[in-house]
């Protein structure tokens, strides 16, 4: 195996996203049978790397920025799961965006992200990755400013808010170098023990978690799943984004900062992990919107991933990667289920929708598989990695295992509601003509739910191949892991899923209808003036920058303006004294830049000759 | 034979004067008269504090180039009838009344403060000690050179300028 | 070739302006274009190292004390570049020929102050020629005769009058201590009398007149008018090149080879670029007038070029070198492309523009690729110098300001995406339907820098190890 086929999952996808983007296409067949073949031609490569070690050093620019690829267990993993979202939902978009406008755009947007991707996956060195996730921010903002015509707010809050957390990263890469001296992630290890090793490990972290779209920089997925297009969701957020955000997370917990069980930085991640689940999924289950409603759980289950990751025992941490690799197939799974019915029945309002099942009976029963999936039924295989990483959360402290499992609850009640309101309950207003969704929409859905049960009843199977080598490469032996944990654990779990179930049954009693089955909760007293303010955005940490910077600039021009002002005023009696074509052109201003000036230069000269 | 001091003092005190009138005056003329003095005496003052280099460079720029600049902004803007010149003028000169009082009292607190000087002096002759003419002629050709095309700047703008708009 | 340098321009000048020659007022753009491409092929042939130096044989008959360095080189390529585009946006923007002749002479007139600038290595000769560029420019500015120009001109002499005074009181007190004021003959007379309070007052002054050229704040309040008061060539030329050589560059220049860098000296260069570097960048995201917002902007990316000087080591100088020929090729774009849209919208005011991309394609797309390089995206120039500047602050232990630097990152980006939406992107605003893309003479300077910007980036590695890092390292001896 050449070293130089390193560079073709990189390369090939961005060539081709290049290539593609330039033309316009009417219907885009073209354009989607491109991007299916290069998805599909980079699974191939990537499952023929899948196996083996390699690396490619190139020396390319000063400051030990060498083009430095690696691949091992963990990063061809990635990379075959990557490759693998890929090709099943360029399928997908193949027949969702037909027709569609600024399908060129679309799709070269999303070979460039497979490439950045890959890239960044690859990279073994760490101003090189930065280099690619930078880079990704260009498509992330394509693809959502495409979207509609008031798209472009949204892309810019997610390049903002992305961007500067890409910032916080580039710190603390800064940081790791002045530590270490060196770029290289396989050679760097550092202490979390100093100060600066704190520092730096918090804020790669903050690039992680943007990444992977943990609270508090979250705020801009929501809004995506209304602008943007729904192929968008399923592959960055729900996918390509977590799977990147979560594989960087674990290398800096792993590799690059050793992080141990008895650290602050363990029980901040944790309690990160913690408050990303709880406020996220509160926020799902009063959603009325299919995408919307997703994309908060896309959110919430962030947090199991970083609760596991956090715990920094073997069982977590294994827990949190088999869980993030379940979530990007499952969430990708219900994403397509949201899109399938958005394409047939035209809306994805709950309010609207219902009773779908007889007429889309394929897309429901992938919709339940999934949705089992993520509210953690057994034998599915949200259950297996949630369990795994109750188990270390447990082992960790009782206080982070409740939050989860409080987190699991309104996971599965917002999901029956979800579930309910639009495959069973009554029929909605014009829902009778909807027929199935086509077959290459179908094909990537149905693939997506079958992996669920793989993974799920042959759990061990992705475990010992996938994980458990992906993180003994870090030095962490995973130890007896397989088929879910203690009997107490299995019990409290069928509680927090009977509990749903109840809270769902008691709350349709009320309301008669399946989208209002939860609003008991959203109405108790307490919450729902903490949902007015979400919802609201109070706390939206983009706003609250966005309110302080006009602010500043604001301020900065008054005083500004008011210097002016001042001397206008003072200004206008010498004006007058001068010929009237002069007093046109002389606002007076001139004797305070000169004051200014000499004030400037007196302080300048002082500080030199003092 | 009048003491050096006598006539430095009596020089700087004219440039003063010509400076503040400079700035008071109401009449663009009148004021740029009143730069091309000032520079003039800065001129004298250069010299006869032997900088002969620094005074034809001032002479040449500052009195040159800058009234020239001055004289075409007369020539683009309209007069006021003297009347209201003339009441302008004393209105300005009511309000500037502390300027000169001000110059006077900065002298007084710059001469009690005189800050010793302190430098080393360079061993052998220092630059201001060159006789000006050899320097341009001999080794200042650059700067020979930068003179013209500053006139000739000057000239151009002086033909752009003067030449009245074609549209309106 | 340092002497043809100066002397072409000015014999070109004497030659067109002959009145025997009226014919070849008609071709004078062409020839002006032709000797400032003729500028950037020499020099970017020489640093390439291409051809022996070209007018080596004509140097030793006129005496005129010049040194080609390799920092002379980057900014004569980026003087050259500039000039060419400016020249271009007056062909396009000027139609009368007799006016665009008599812009052409002055355009020849401040690239040969330029040239002269980036050449010299004498106190005094700096002052005469920054004083040629400072009088073309007053006239540039002021070239409509219109009431704004006429304003925005008169602010610049005013302030120009306080920094020449402090430039002459500097070089009378340097005089005193030193035999004469080339570079090196101060700065060894420096060297003995170096706490001597003089000697400080005249560092101070010399620094505070290049400030005031240079548009640092608090001694930028002439440059906002200047700027956007000039016709759309004289604010390519003046915020491309102008100010960045009779300021910026006679600062690097100066407290390189005078003072010594990273002193009292540095600290001051540090904090006002810090300052700049901030208040440029809020200033210019409250502004409605599009290049009243880049001349701000301008104001900010130069306090991004102090504080790598400020850094004092080889990198960080380096940086700011780089950084300085990025700044003029992307701010020379964004004027370029600011006049391409006045030009068809006949109005600055961003708020009523909007959704212009669609008819001006190759206008929005340049002017992304400048603002992309401005907020220092990866892999454009912009990004490399900026990271320079940034790794320099750090490694030289000023984390603060490298901090500072990579907040007002955020700001440029804030400011620039704001200009984008506003003007470029969307929908396309009722009434201007009827916009058309720019002229060729327009699209070709755009199309050119954006290019230079672009492949700057890629090829940084050979431009970094070659061109840049030896130009730092020498300044920093």
């Amino acid at each position: 195996m050449s070293e130089l086929n390193l560079v073709l999952p990189i390369a090939v996808p961005i060539i081709a996203g290049i290539l593609v983007l330039p033309f316009r296409a009417a219907r885009g067949t073209v354009h989607a049978i491109i991007t299916f073949a290069v998805a599909a031609f980079t699974l191939a490569l990537s499952l023929a790397l899948f196996g083996s070690e390699a690396a490619l050093s190139v020396p390319w620019a000063p400051f030990g920025l060498d083009f430095s690829l690696r691949l091992y267990s963990f990063s061809a993993f990635i990379l075959v799961a990557a490759a693998g979202f890929g090709t099943l939902i360029s399928l997908y978009a193949a027949a969702f965006m037909r027709g569609k406008e600024k399908q060129n755009q679309f799709y070269g947007y999303f070979l460039l992200t497979m490439g950045l991707v890959n890239g960044a996956v690859l990279s073994d060195n760490l101003l090189l990755m930065l280099f690619f996730w930078e880079g990704l921010l260009v498509p992330l903002y394509g693809m959502i400013a495409i979207g509609s015509e008031k798209s472009y707010r949204t892309a810019t809050k997610a390049l903002i808010i992305v961007g500067a957390s890409d910032l916080c990263m580039m710190l603390g890469i800064a940081m790791v170098y002045s530590i270490t001296g060196t770029l290289t992630i396989s050679k760097v290890s550092v202490a979390t023990g100093s100060a600066l090793g704190s520092a730096a490990f918090i804020l790669m972290a903050i690039g992680a978690f943007s990444k992977a779209g943990s609270i508090p920089f979250h705020s801009w997925i929501p809004d995506a799943a209304r602008a943007a297009a729904l192929p968008f969701m399923a592959i960055l957020p729900a996918s390509l984004e977590k799977l990147l955000g979560i594989y960087f997370l674990s290398r800096i917990c792993l590799d690059l900062f050793a992080l141990t069980p008895d650290s602050w930085l363990s029980v901040l991640l944790m309690a990160l992990g913690c408050v990303t689940i709880i406020i996220a999924v509160l926020m799902a289950l009063i959603q009325k919107e299919y995408k919307r409603l997703l994309s908060y759980h896309a959110i919430s289950q962030v947090g199991y991933m970083v609760l596991g990751i956090g715990t920094a025992v073997p069982i977590g941490i294994m827990g949190g990667i088999f869980h993030m690799i379940n979530h990007a197939i499952y969430k990708s799974c219900l994403f397509l289920t949201g899109g399938a019915v958005e394409h047939r029945a035209g809306t994805t309002q709950l309010e609207k929708l219902g009773g779908l099942r007889a007429a889309m009976p394929v897309t429901c029963i992938c919709f339940l598989v999934a949705a089992a999936s993520i509210s953690g039924v057994p034998p599915f295989n949200g259950f297996f990695s949630k369990e795994m990483v109750y188990a270390g959360a447990l082992e960790r402290g009782p206080v982070f295992y409740i939050f989860a499992v409080i987190g699991s609850f309104f996971t599965a009640a917002s999901f029956l509601k979800l579930g309910h309101a639009v495959y069973f309950d009554r029929k909605g207003d014009g829902m009778e003509r909807v027929r199935e969704a086509s077959p290459a929409m179908l094909i990537p859905m149905v693939a997506l739910a079958l992996l669920c049960v793989v993974f799920g009843v042959w759990n061990a199977w992705p475990l010992d191949t996938l994980i458990a080598p992906s993180i003994a490469a870090s030095g962490v032996t995973p130890g007896e892991t397989h088929g879910g944990a203690s009997v107490f654990l299995v019990v409290m779990t069928c509680v927090a899923l009977g509990g749903a179930i109840l809270n769902h049954l008691s709350g349709y009693h009320i309301t008669r209808r399946g989208f209002t089955a939860v609003d008991h909760i959203h109405e108790t007293p307490g919450l729902s003036w903490a949902y007015e303010r979400a919802e609201n955005r109070y706390n939206d940490i983009y706003d609250l920058g966005k309110r302080a910077l006009v602010f500043c600039a604001r301020l900065l021009m008054k005083v500004d303006r008011a210097v002016d002002w001042v001397f206008e005023r003072l200004a206008v009696a010498a004006a007058y004294a001068t010929t009237a074509r002069l007093r046109a052109l002389q606002t007076g201003n001139y004797s305070l830049y000169i004051v200014l000036c000499l004030a400037g230069a007196a302080a300048v000269v002082a500080y030199l000759v003092q | 034979m009048i003491d050096d001091l006598v006539v430095n003092a009596a020089l700087c005190m004219l440039m003063t004067a010509a400076a503040i009138w400079t700035v008071v005056t109401v009449r663009l003329l009148r004021a740029a008269i009143g730069l091309a003095l000032t520079s003039a005496l800065l001129t004298i003052v250069m010299y006869r504090f032997g900088s002969p280099l620094a005074a034809a460079f001032e002479l040449s720029v500052c009195a040159g180039l800058i009234s020239v600049i001055f004289v075409s902004a007369i020539t683009l803007t309209s007069r006021l009838s003297s009347d209201r010149l003339n009441q302008r003028e004393s209105e300005v000169l009511r309000r500037f009344w502390f300027l000169p009082l001000l110059v006077i009292i900065a002298g007084v607190i710059l001469y009690k403060t005189s800050i010793p000087i302190e430098i080393i002096a360079f061993e052998g002759k220092t630059a201001a000690q060159d006789d000006v003419r050899s320097i341009i002629w001999n080794t200042r050709h650059l700067d020979l050179i930068g003179q013209i095309a500053i006139l000739l700047a000057g000239a151009i703008g002086v033909v752009l300028l003067f030449k009245e708009r074609k549209h309106g | 070739m340092p002497t043809l340098l100066i002397i072409l321009p000015l014999a070109l000048l004497l030659i067109l302006n002959l009145p025997l020659l009226r014919a070849a007022r008609r071709v004078s753009f062409w020839l002006c274009a032709v000797l400032a491409l003729a500028q950037v092929v020499a020099t970017a042939t020489h640093m390439g190292g291409l051809i022996p130096d070209l007018g080596a044989a004509f140097d030793p008959y006129i005496v005129l004390q010049l040194r080609m360095t390799g920092l002379s080189e980057v900014v004569l390529l980026a003087i050259g570049i500039v000039v060419l585009a400016s020249l271009f946006t007056a062909r396009a923007m000027i139609a009368d020929h007799d006016e665009r002749f008599k812009f052409g002479n002055l355009v020849i007139l401040a690239m040969m102050g330029l040239n002269g600038t980036a050449l010299l290595a004498d106190l005094i000769s700096l002052y005469v020629f920054i004083e040629i560029t400072a009088v073309s420019s007053f006239i540039l500015i002021a070239f409509d005769r219109d009431s704004d120009g006429l304003e925005g001109s008169f602010k610049y002499i005013i302030l120009s009058a306080v920094a020449t005074a402090a430039l002459l009181a500097s070089i009378a007190l340097f005089m005193m201590v030193s035999p004469d004021t080339s570079f090196a003959a101060v700065r060894a007379a420096l060297a003995v009398s170096q706490h001597s309070f003089y000697v400080n007052l005249a560092a101070g002054l010399l620094l505070c007149g290049l400030f005031v050229k240079g548009g640092l704040v608090p001694f930028h309040w002439w440059l906002p008018d200047a700027y956007s008061s000039a016709p759309a060539p004289a604010s390519v030329l003046l915020a491309g090149i102008i100010t960045k050589v009779s300021g910026i560059y006679a600062l690097i220049v100066v407290s390189t080879s005078i003072l010594t860098v990273g002193g009292a000296a540095g600290e001051v260069i540090m904090v006002l670029g810090i300052v700049s570097a901030i208040a440029g960048a809020l200033l210019a995201l409250g502004q409605r007038d599009m290049k009243r917002m880049l001349a701000y902007s301008s104001v900010s990316q130069v306090g991004y070029i102090m504080l790598g000087l400020g850094s004092g080591t080889a990198l960080g100088v380096a940086g700011a070198v780089f950084h300085f020929f990025n700044h003029a090729i992307f701010k020379s774009l964004l004027f370029v492309n600011a006049a391409a849209v006045e030009g068809s919208l006949g109005t600055r005011d961003m708020d009523r523009m909007g959704g212009i991309a669609s008819k001006m394609p190759v206008t929005g797309v340049t002017s992304i690729i400048g603002f992309f390089s401005a907020a220092g995206i990866p892999p454009l120039a912009g990004f490399w110098s900026k990271v320079m500047i940034i790794i320099a602050l750090w490694q030289a232990g000023h984390q603060t300001a490298s901090v500072v630097a990579v907040l007002v990152g955020v700001l440029t980006l804030a400011y620039f995406l704001s200009m984008q939406r506003r003007v470029f992107f969307g929908r396309l605003r009722e009434g201007l339907g009827e916009i058309r893309e720019a002229r060729m003479s327009i699209l070709v300077p755009a199309v050119s820098l954006a290019l230079i910007t672009v492949a700057a980036g890629l090829f940084f590695k050979p431009v970094f190890s070659k061109i840049i890092m030896p130009v730092g390292e020498m300044l920093v001896k």
